[in-house]
């Protein structure tokens, strides 16, 4: 809402600075985002003169040289605007005056010398109009400082959608006042009545007395169509609003000083003389002032006379009962109508206009008549008009000013801040709000009666904050809480988030943030191939947070199954109002992001380029009226070197055991004992990389089972061309809340044995096919509890060993707790499990 | 056989003398034995040789000869042990200088990761309200219209509820967060007084994405509710996270603002860190910056969880992350956040 401060100052005497009084209300809740200064720019050099002289210059389609009296003397200047008269009084611009970006110089143009500039509105920055140049009223004094008469400071204050009071410059005006300790002025309208009275002229008719609580309607006749004063041309143009003809003009002025937005009516166009107020009819059109034709649905209030619509109440006038040149009478709408229904159209219709806008903040239905009232009072004075007797006011239930019970205490209690009862209650009345307090009951309850315009003020609370505006936030002690601490917190989702993060940022990641908004299309870049079946991988079937499935559980596709997919097919959570059809859904994975981000560094940096990122994953429930499942989850990516390095090891590309590496290093740093890598198939990585990530969980029998909480992998040679990768990468993703069911609930200590440990080194040869995970079973399982540890620290290939076989060399460490364990016994032992290596695998021994 | 003494005894002397000489001149390890065996050398060593005479001499000159002997062999035996300690440290050092290292080579470094500094902005907040005693709890993103608008006193309908243009999912009742309040409702149905939370989190606004707009960000609610807490309390509290977060010196003015959900509703500004209140580009030359809003819950948000509103008092918080980090750090440009560039990341 901007303000022009001379608009505000004839109701409010103002003797700060702009800039204070900016401050003062800023800090009270009535936020100042700007102060305009309008004319500080003109200087000296920019003064008021009088054309005293014009011809036309020969040969020039549209240049004129004048004379022009600054008061002190004549001066010649030549002009090309097409709208400067004899006798104009007009801005000028001296030799040496700043205009905008150009400085004026003596200039001769076509032989005449032209000694100034006459300005446009839009050279003074006043607003867009560079038809002609600016014409002063005819009573301005001459070499004045353009800066003296023209200049302004508009404020422009940020309503907040509460206060629909303060959408005017009354109601900014009375605020003013009760924060300064001023009076306030409201204008009194005294109307001289003539002519037929109003009754007899039109009749109201409101059918949906819910959505119109009032409509007042005033007749104005006799009016002589034309432009507005220049003084309410220029507030209505610092004030955002466009100069239209004096009856438009008288309308916007009065709605922006009173708050009460006015419709006027051309009263011939006025079919039947009966305004009926009412929803509209299924298929109903209208063509508002804007030249739209708008289509009308049966919650939307209409303003009809017997024959149709002939306007949207509350947001927009239509065309057919618009003012026009040959308007004489005027019907002045000043209705009240329910917010939320103007709220619903306007948003319908996507026509939101000054109207509406303050309507849908709540209206004071007592500003009707007064609106009315004003504008027909400045129709006599500026368009001529007499008005007609009497007000037709279909009213039927007057709004009664609330009342609340108030104590002191109420400030002190909420704010910690003590006060006085005569604070309060100066403070209430500065806004006008009555208190009345109980003689007998000194300083208990007080009876206060909030005016019909502060609806918002409902009970103590809201009280409390007007005083606390009154005396000043600034006054508020600062403290320290004293009141009991709460329960200790049990489990803490975001202290487990923190852990994973600072492990992976110990293990040299960077966290990136993504954008949880993607698309389906974006997410099937993650498919090698494009079909339902791979499809179902991006999010699983239900709510099954499990990634990928065994190995012998997919199938490779036949010809049949390659069918054209859609990816809108895909369940996800999608919006309803996306961005941009990049964003139409929420995430199933977080691996795209991470790929995406992996591509966009890659094109950047040679090197690093390793991330994770802990969010969640958008599972779409079943009911889709319901929430979906959010899962949290981690999700790794790696590619290329780790650096440029002079030491070739560091500067090689990473590969698949580097990013398990970093998934084991989280698993053994929470403590996971128990875990392992089973081969799987994923449609987003390579066939022969990849693995469910499984921890143990107990099934109700008290088994153990290992489930997926996560899966890791190459990305499919496929997958990496489509995302442009130079390297090769791999991805994995965990689900938080599985990682965490299989974290030790708490760490018990065991002994460090004193006895003898006895190492036994252990070398096999196998197939290859055979995975070292199959092999450490076998020696885990037939090691026992005697069996400490079992070390992996040779693979080898190649000569003397077989092709297609491999050799594998452990180190085994037996030891017992309670003895010393004997060469026979660890022997044994070493025997079983060679025999059963043997037996499960065709081990031999090297 | 007394000139015979003489002779032998000068022959000492000059075989000492000789070998010393000798010795003065070796500078390696083999030469070094060689010089031991020739003249320390058990079996044929000239100090041997001329011991050999010995017996061949009589009763009263052997001690003379064996003396003179003795001395010449523990000097020859001291300055070689000497020698030989030199030489081999000289030998050490030859050798050590032969693994002369570069040191100004880069070293095999660790790759050194770095955590996003959202979440160290998040992680940093949280420390500071968790030693006021506010546990750190999350909430869904996804959710009802219900907890992100209705219960937090903003009816369907509400023009404040333009102020947060959201994303929906099912229109008008299921949509994507646009603030973290909801979780003030869900913790306040879940806990009984007292009750304080911090809640960081990611919110949602449908917004064209600029300089200074994105459409997912984070955000920091804080709520406290007990039957003591006051607005001053709120003001403290709020100082202190000022504080701590952006310098010992700086103050905190709170100015009335409108939230549905609170009353009185407070918009708090800090003095601008980078000019102490001068007047600068980053706080548009007022000496202020807005860094959150708050105020006393609303007596209706309080009711509508069935608190008794003449009982609790509660005050509530919430701030950008973006905006925090965006002044901690001196980042310019939101959008920098959501870019994960490694060039950005890697500052932090």
């Amino acid at each position: 809402m901007r303000v022009p401060l001379s608009w505000l100052k004839e109701y409010v005497d103002i003797t700060m600075s702009p800039e204070k009084l900016a401050h003062t209300l800023t800090m009270a809740g009535l936020e100042v985002e700007t102060i305009d200064y309008i004319g500080a720019t003109w200087g000296e050099k920019i003064i008021t003169a009088q054309i005293t002289h014009l011809e036309k210059v020969p040969k020039s389609d549209h240049l004129n040289y004048t004379h022009v009296n600054t008061g002190h003397g004549e001066l010649g200047v030549v002009c090309g605007a097409p709208n400067i008269q004899l006798g104009d009084k007009v801005p000028l611009a001296l030799v040496g005056a700043q205009v905008g970006d150009i400085t004026i110089g003596e200039s001769k143009k076509m032989g005449y010398v032209s000694q100034g500039m006459l300005c446009s509105p839009r050279e003074l920055g006043m607003g867009n109009d560079h038809g002609g140049i600016y014409i002063l009223d005819a009573d301005t004094p001459l070499g004045e400082r353009l800066s003296d008469i023209l200049g302004e400071v508009v404020l422009d204050f940020s309503i907040k959608a509460h206060r629909g009071d303060l959408s005017s410059v009354l109601g900014i005006a009375r605020e003013v006042a009760a924060l300064t300790k001023q009076e306030l002025r409201i204008p009194r309208s005294v109307l001289h009545e003539r002519g037929t009275p109003t009754s007899e002229m039109a009749r109201v008719t409101v059918e949906a007395p819910d959505l119109c609580p009032r409509y007042a309607a005033r007749i104005v006749s006799n009016i002589q169509l034309g432009p507005s004063p220049s003084w309410m041309g220029r507030r209505l143009l610092a004030a955002g609003m466009r100069p239209i003809n004096n009856v438009v003009d008288i309308t916007n002025y009065v709605m922006l000083e009173f708050g009460q937005p006015l419709h006027g009516f051309d009263y011939n166009l006025i079919r039947q003389k009966h305004i009926v107020v009412r929803r509209a009819h299924d298929g109903e059109m209208l063509t508002t002032l804007d030249d739209m034709k708008r289509k009308l649905t049966p919650d939307m209030l209409l303003i009809t006379d017997p024959e149709g619509p002939t306007a949207i109440a509350g947001v927009m006038g239509g065309a057919i009962s618009e003012v026009n040149t040959a308007t004489t009478t005027v019907l002045l709408e000043a209705a009240n109508f329910n917010a939320v229904s103007v709220r619903r159209t306007s948003t319908a219709l996507g026509l939101r206009t000054d109207a509406s806008s303050r309507f849908e903040k709540g209206l004071d239905p007592e500003l009707a008549l007064a609106g009315a009232n004003r504008a027909a009072q400045l129709l006599v004075e500026l368009a001529g008009g007499m008005v007609n007797p009497g007000v037709i006011d279909v009213y039927p239930k007057p709004v009664k000013p609330r009342t609340i019970a108030f104590a002191t205490g109420e400030v002190e209690w909420l704010t910690g801040m003590k006060v006085t009862q005569g604070e309060v209650i100066d403070a209430l009345r500065a806004l006008h709000f009555e208190v009345a307090t109980d003689a007998d009951e000194l300083g208990a309850k007080m009876l206060v009666t909030i005016p019909t315009y502060r609806s918002d003020i409902e009970e103590g609370a809201d009280l409390v904050e007007e005083v606390l505006r009154m005396i000043g936030y600034d006054t508020l002690p600062a403290t320290i809480p004293t009141g009991p601490l709460p329960e200790p917190q049990r489990e803490s989702w975001f202290d487990r988030e923190q852990e994973i993060r600072t492990r992976l940022v110990g293990a040299g990641l960077n966290e990136i943030i993504t954008y949880t908004m993607t698309s389906r299309a974006r997410m099937s870049n993650l498919l090698a191939q494009l079909n339902a079946s791979s499809a179902r991988f991006l999010l699983q079937s239900g709510n099954a947070p499990a990634h990928g499935l065994p190995a012998q559980d997919v199938q490779i596709p036949s010809d049949k199954t390659i069918a054209p997919f859609e990816v809108r097919t895909i369940p996800a959570v999608v919006l309803a109002n996306p961005l941009t059809s990049d964003l139409e859904a929420m995430r199933l994975t977080l691996m795209s992001g991470l790929l995406e981000t992996v591509q966009e560094n890659s094109k950047r940096v040679k090197a690093g380029l390793r991330f994770f990122e802990i969010g969640r994953r958008y599972l779409p429930p079943e009911d889709i009226h319901k929430q979906p499942d959010e899962r949290r989850s981690v999700g790794i990516a790696l590619s290329g070197p780790t650096e440029i390095s002079w030491v070739p090891e560091l500067g090689r590309a990473v590969d698949f055991y580097d990013l398990k590496g970093v998934v084991e290093t989280l698993l053994n740093g929470l403590h996971i004992a128990r875990h392992r890598f089973t081969p799987a198939q994923h449609p987003t990585f390579h066939p022969g990389r990849c693995a469910l990530i499984e921890t143990v969980r107990f099934s109700t029998d008290g088994q153990e089972i290992f489930s997926p909480i996560g899966v890791i992998g190459e990305v499919h040679p496929l997958v990496q061309q489509r995302y442009d990768l130079p390297h090769r990468a791999y991805l994995c993703e965990l689900d938080i809340e599985l990682l965490y069911a299989a974290v030790p609930m708490r760490l018990t200590y065991r002994p460090i044995s004193r006895h003898q440990e006895l190492t036994r080194d252990l070398a096999i040869v196998v197939a290859e096919q055979v995975a070292a995970q199959a092999i450490s079973d076998v020696i885990v399982n037939n090691g026992g509890e005697l069996l400490r540890s079992v070390t992996l620290f040779d693979i080898y290939t190649g000569e003397p060993i077989p092709i297609g076989k491999k050799n594998l060399t452990y180190s085994l460490v037996y030891q017992a707790a309670d003895r010393t364990l004997t060469d026979a016994e660890a022997n044994a032992l070493q025997e079983k499990i060679i025999r059963a290596l043997y037996d499960a695998h065709g081990a031999t021994l090297r | 056989m007394l000139e015979q003494l003489d002779t032998l005894l000068a022959q000492l002397d000059a075989l000492r003398a000789r070998a010393l000489v000798e010795l003065a001149s070796i500078d390696t390890s083999a030469a070094l034995d060689e010089w031991d065996t020739r003249y320390l050398g058990r079996n044929k060593g000239e100090l041997k040789n001329l011991s050999a005479i010995m017996p061949r001499l009589s009763k009263e000159e052997r001690p003379v000869v064996g003396q003179r002997i003795n001395a010449v062999k523990a000097d020859l035996e001291h300055q070689l042990t000497a020698k030989r300690d030199l030489l081999e440290q000289r030998e050490l050092l030859q050798a050590l200088e032969q693994e002369r290292l570069d040191v100004t080579l880069p070293g095999r470094t660790l790759p050194v990761g770095h955590s996003n500094p959202l979440s160290q902005v998040i992680w940093e907040v949280t420390r500071i309200f968790a030693d006021m005693g506010f546990h750190t709890v999350q909430g869904p993103e996804v959710e009802t219209d219900y907890y992100n608008f209705q219960a937090l006193n903003l009816p369907a309908d509400h023009p404040a509820r333009d102020m947060q243009d959201t994303f929906w999912v099912v229109p008008g009742e299921i949509l994507l967060r646009t603030q973290t309040s909801p979780m003030q409702i869900r913790t306040m149905e879940q806990m009984r007084p007292p009750v304080r939370v911090v809640v960081p989190g990611k919110v949602y606004r449908y917004e064209a994405i600029d300089a200074s707009h994105e459409a997912m960000f984070h955000q920091i609610e804080g709520l406290l509710v007990d039957e003591h807490c006051t607005m001053s309390d709120l003001k403290g509290c709020l100082e202190r996270f000022a504080r701590e977060m952006f310098g010992e010196k700086r103050r905190v003015r709170f100015r009335g603002s409108y939230f549905p959900f609170t009353e009185p509703s407070a918009e708090v500004d800090i003095d601008c860190p980078f000019c102490e209140g001068a007047g600068c580009r980053t706080c548009k030359y007022t000496g202020w910056i807005e860094v959150l809003g708050s105020g006393m819950v609303d007596p209706r948000v309080l009711r509508q969880v069935g608190y008794d509103p003449a009982k609790y008092r509660g005050f509530a918080f919430g701030m950008g992350v973006e905006r925090i980090a965006m002044l901690k750090y001196g980042v310019n440009e939101i959008r920098l956040f959501s870019g994960n560039d490694l060039r950005f990341l890697r500052q932090f």
